[in-house]
């Protein structure tokens, strides 16, 4: 049995005349934290809308566990075990952490059409596991906007584990996070991995992505500059390969130049 | 927190003190709301005899016409134990419970206005108003004496049963030959259709609603030189027609004389208070006449409230 | 520290937290701002007319029965309020449902529990109808339901006149006797009760011996029991859960696998069919139906569910304070004319509650999304 979960093989994909992929390839291993990297405008968020099922793509396949699939909606493919937890997070912030944590998929006690929302158990089981990543959740029926912004993610995230995924797809989980906050959810993502899920966290922040990552894919104008496992990237290569190192390059001659100038 | 508790008790002093209770002696429920220029003389009606009369009263309607608000109003009212109360009657099958259960509770209740078919039935000890009827026929018989001969009764919403009435008691009093104009309640259509009758020896014509069908019949006799060669009649009354009677353009208007309407069962009750007294049956209120003679005296009087 | 001595001084720091939580749970609540409302309403109108007869026996179910017939659709309003989206057509759909019960009763002979029935099914249509246009178009509920209000008043007028040549509909109070549905809308409730406190002398009597307040009206009850129902479905099943979900975060509940749409078509089915509750009430009770009944009702409800405590943005509300609200209203638009204060006012002390219980709401929501 292949260790690799998912598959993202030559994806591509057209809005118009617009090509926001092209052949991007990818695949996440068990226990892996794969790392996708690009600028505002590479087509991130256009390639997680295609791996969690929000669009088709237009050429290329999708194979899961080995078998090829196609996703018809995100249900899809949070039933096949892909979860996505996006920036805005799903969470409704005015609703209870328990409301929130079983949403869709309340547990239930009785019969028949008097089957009721048995709160008291979900209150249970959303206090442990949170309390399991090291939240303390002193009122698990306390709303959701009273937890910090790291906290959110860590529910949102333990939410997607809770319910059976497999493959983990974080939308720039740090991106709007304090340094504290973002090592909590770093730590939180890291021993994920370490129970068998395979990780797709998707940022522009490298120094978040480095010190987590296993391997790191980078998306440039939407076209993949590769795939890199971690022992063949340096950080200041990383995030030269990212920024388009020769621009900076470039701009960095012309300032020079601007100086010598302006200095005469 | 502190200053909005002291801010709240201050308003609640305030309001207590400038709105206490005291329990009242008429309830007047009626279906006119007192922002309408007609139901306002009668509130004023209401009011003056209140204080002629020496009683406490309170004037209330509901914010639209609404039978079921109008009902709950009468609940009301009952609950206060007033010693009357003053109904206007113009849905008696939607009011008529709580009507029956003020007399069951032994509150006199006396309407006015609208109901005069009804009041007896659900046990309303007299009704003040004007019945279209007779109203009728006092128009009839001012006609007959002007010297009629030949009348055209123009009615604006055949079916409607008061107006239908209305050119009935007509016909009655009038003695002569009366033809029914059935026209729309559309001002130009209706001049045109009394102005297409005119070739017809009309010497008389009654229209049933003063702004809306006297106006244009009016304007139809003007257009056609006819102006006191046809006797122009009108129930109701309207600034125009007001005006036009002050210059003898026209020979009467019948006044229902609501101000009356609003009086009179407040010095019922005051009486019935003090000595058991009761009047039996319809007190007509109606047809009062406005003519050339006492137009310009209606016109000041209507501009203060009281016609 | 090791696990065990971690998990006992967490239960210690419940045991104490649940003290003073309970207290604190109360203060969080969306409905205090309408219990607090009401209580106030009640001593002022208490100092201020208390001994007018408003809070006699005849009294009460005066204010009440107004509390209860709003209380009805705002409970419909609240709990799709909660859902995320607004229902204008309310009004029409009272206005539209007496219709429904009152023509085919009196112009085609059915019996009136067949037409009542009839009304229902109505009622589920035009819900439905609300419902799939607003998810399907994506259209704000606003601007749909307004469409919806003018399209059955229109329907509502023309087809009367159509059929009957006038726009009211008399004669059903003597359908009601022998009918086996119409009585749960019209009958009253503990009329036994009633004669007893009679006979004791608690409560005015009428000039033949019994009391003049015959019973509990029905339609208090109905106010009652959708309250205890709607708040049954909103805190204890999935059902409701989700339609938390559906008004706080539509897409973010739909990418959970919560049904949204069905979620919210079933909301708008709801406020139809408590429209159609309020016009078996309202057409039994005047024993006429009229075409232009029920007008601007639907503002009223909105109101009431706002003064209860549910946000216009969705996703948090209650039930219960919808409830109070209606009571507020009410005890308000009928205690009024216990005093001398001129009843335009009323107009007025309305839009100063709304605004009230806004910011009341708002302080109420930043204090459950920012304390702990």
């Amino acid at each position: 049995m292949s260790d690799v979960l998912v598959e993202f093989n030559n994806i591509s994909k057209f809005f118009g005349s617009v090509i926001a992929l092209k052949d991007v390839t990818m695949k996440v291993k068990k226990g892996e934290i794969m790392c996708l990297l690009g600028d505002n405008g590479a087509g991130k968020s256009t390639l997680i809308k295609t791996l969690s099922g929000v669009h088709k793509p237009d050429e290329g396949e999708i194979i899961v566990e080995g078998k090829k699939t196609e996703f018809d909606s995100p249900r899809d493919a949070l039933d096949m075990g892909i979860a996505t937890v996006y920036q805005d997070l799903a969470l409704v912030s005015l609703m209870s952490v328990t409301r929130n944590f079983f949403m869709g998929r309340e547990p239930k006690k009785g019969f028949g059409p008097f089957k009721t929302f048995d709160i008291q158990k979900a209150n249970k089981i959303a206090a442990e596991r949170m309390g399991q990543i090291g939240i303390d959740v002193r009122d698990p029926s306390q709303a959701v906007g009273t937890m910090s912004g790291g906290e959110r993610q860590c529910l949102a995230i333990s939410r997607a584990i809770y319910f059976g995924a497999k493959v983990l797809i974080l939308d720039e989980p740090t991106s709007a996070l304090g340094v504290h906050q973002a090592s909590v959810v770093l730590k939180y993502i890291v021993k994920a991995a370490s129970q068998g899920l395979g990780v797709i966290l998707i940022t522009h922040n490298v120094h978040h992505a480095y010190p987590v990552g296993n391997s790191f894919t980078i998306l440039n104008r939407g076209k993949s500059l590769g795939t890199y496992p971690k022992k063949d990237l340096s950080r200041e290569k990383l995030l030269g390969m990212m920024a388009g190192g020769e621009e900076l390059d470039k701009l960095e001659v012309e300032l020079k130049e601007m100086d010598r100038i302006s200095s005469n | 927190m502190k200053t909005l508790k002291n801010f709240i008790l201050a308003i609640a002093a305030w309001a207590v003190m400038s709105v206490s209770a005291l329990a009242t002696d008429v309830i007047v429920v009626s279906h006119g709301q007192a922002n309408d220029p007609f139901w306002s003389v009668a509130k004023n009606g209401v009011d003056a005899a209140c204080k002629d009369q020496g009683i406490s009263c309170k004037y209330t309607a509901p914010g639209t016409f609404d039978m079921v608000e109008m009902a709950k109003l009468i609940d009301n009212a009952v609950s206060q134990k007033p010693k009357g109360i003053v109904i206007t009657l113009p849905d008696a099958a939607a009011l008529g419970k709580s009507v029956k259960a003020a007399i069951a509770a032994g509150i006199p209740v006396v309407s006015m206005n609208s109901g005069s078919d009804d009041f007896q039935s659900l046990g309303i000890s007299a009704h003040v108003g004007q019945t279209e009827f007779e109203a009728g026929v006092g128009g009839g018989m001012k006609m007959k004496a002007a010297g009629g001969k030949k009348a055209l009764c123009v009615n604006h919403e055949v079916g409607n049963v008061a107006l239908d009435r209305r050119c009935a008691g007509f016909k009655k009093g009038f003695g002569g030959s009366v033809d029914i104009l059935g026209t729309s309640n559309d001002p130009t259509e209706i001049q045109s259709a009394v102005a297409a009758k005119l070739g017809g020896g009309y010497d008389t014509i009654l229209t049933l609603g003063a702004g809306l069908s006297g106006e244009a019949a009016l304007k139809a006799l003007e257009a056609a030189g006819k102006v006191g060669k046809v006797k122009l009649g009108t129930f109701d009354m309207s600034p125009g027609m007001l005006k036009a009677a002050a210059a003898g353009k026209v020979e009467f208007l019948i006044d229902q004389q609501q101000y009356l309407q609003g009086y009179l069962p407040i010095v019922i009750f005051s009486q019935y208070m003090k000595w058991g007294v009761m009047p039996a049956g319809v007190v007509m209120t109606g047809p009062g006449f406005v003519t050339p003679d006492n137009a310009s005296a209606v016109i000041k009087w209507a501009a203060q409230g009281y016609r | 520290m090791s696990l065990k001595e971690q998990s006992i001084k967490g239960k210690i720091q419940d045991e104490r937290l649940r003290k003073v939580s309970k207290l604190k749970v109360l203060l969080n609540r969306p409905e205090l701002g309408a219990l607090g409302g009401s209580i106030l309403v009640f001593i002022f109108f208490g100092i201020i007319a208390g001994d007018t007869g408003m809070f006699s026996a005849y009294g009460t179910i005066n204010f009440l029965e107004v509390s209860a017939n709003l209380g009805i659709i705002a409970i419909g309003a609240a709990m799709l309020m909660i859902g995320g989206e607004f229902d204008l057509s309310v009004g029409s759909m009272i206005g539209f449902a007496g219709i429904c019960i009152a023509i085919p009763a009196i112009y085609w002979g059915w019996p009136l529990w067949m037409a009542i029935l009839f009304a229902f099914s109505m009622a589920v249509l035009v819900g439905y109808l609300n419902g799939i246009l607003v998810v399907r178009t994506g259209l704000p509920s606003f601007i749909v339901t307004l469409a919806m209000l003018f399209i059955l008043r229109g329907a509502t007028l023309a087809l009367t006149r159509l059929i009957t040549g006038r726009t009211q509909v008399p004669g059903l109070r003597v359908l009601i006797e022998n009918d086996p549905i119409a009585w749960i809308f019209s009958a009253d409730a503990f009329k036994s009760l009633f004669v007893w406190m009679g006979n004791l002398g608690l409560i005015a009597l009428r000039t033949d011996g019994t009391p003049l307040a015959t019973g509990i009206p029905a339609s208090v009850l109905w106010w009652i029991g959708l309250t205890v129902f709607a708040t049954w479905i909103l805190m204890k099943t999935s059902y409701g859960n989700w339609i938390f979900g559906a008004g706080g975060d539509k897409n973010g509940a739909r990418n959970v696998g919560v049904p949204v749409n069905r979620v919210k078509t079933s909301l708008f089915i709801g406020t139809a069919v408590c429209a159609t509750i309020y016009a078996c009430v309202q057409v039994l009770d005047a024993g006429s139906a009229d075409t232009m009944r029920g007008n601007l009702k639907e503002l009223e409800a909105i109101v009431a569910a706002v003064v209860g405590g549910c946000l216009l943005t969705g996703g948090y509300g209650s039930a219960i304070g919808a409830a109070f609200g209606a009571l507020i209203f009410g005890t308000v638009s009928m205690g009024i004319y216990y005093t001398e204060v001129d009843t335009d006012w009323f107009k007025v002390f309305l839009g100063v509650m709304m605004l009230i219980a806004v910011i009341f709401n708002n302080f109420i929501r930043k204090r459950v999304t920012e304390n702990k």
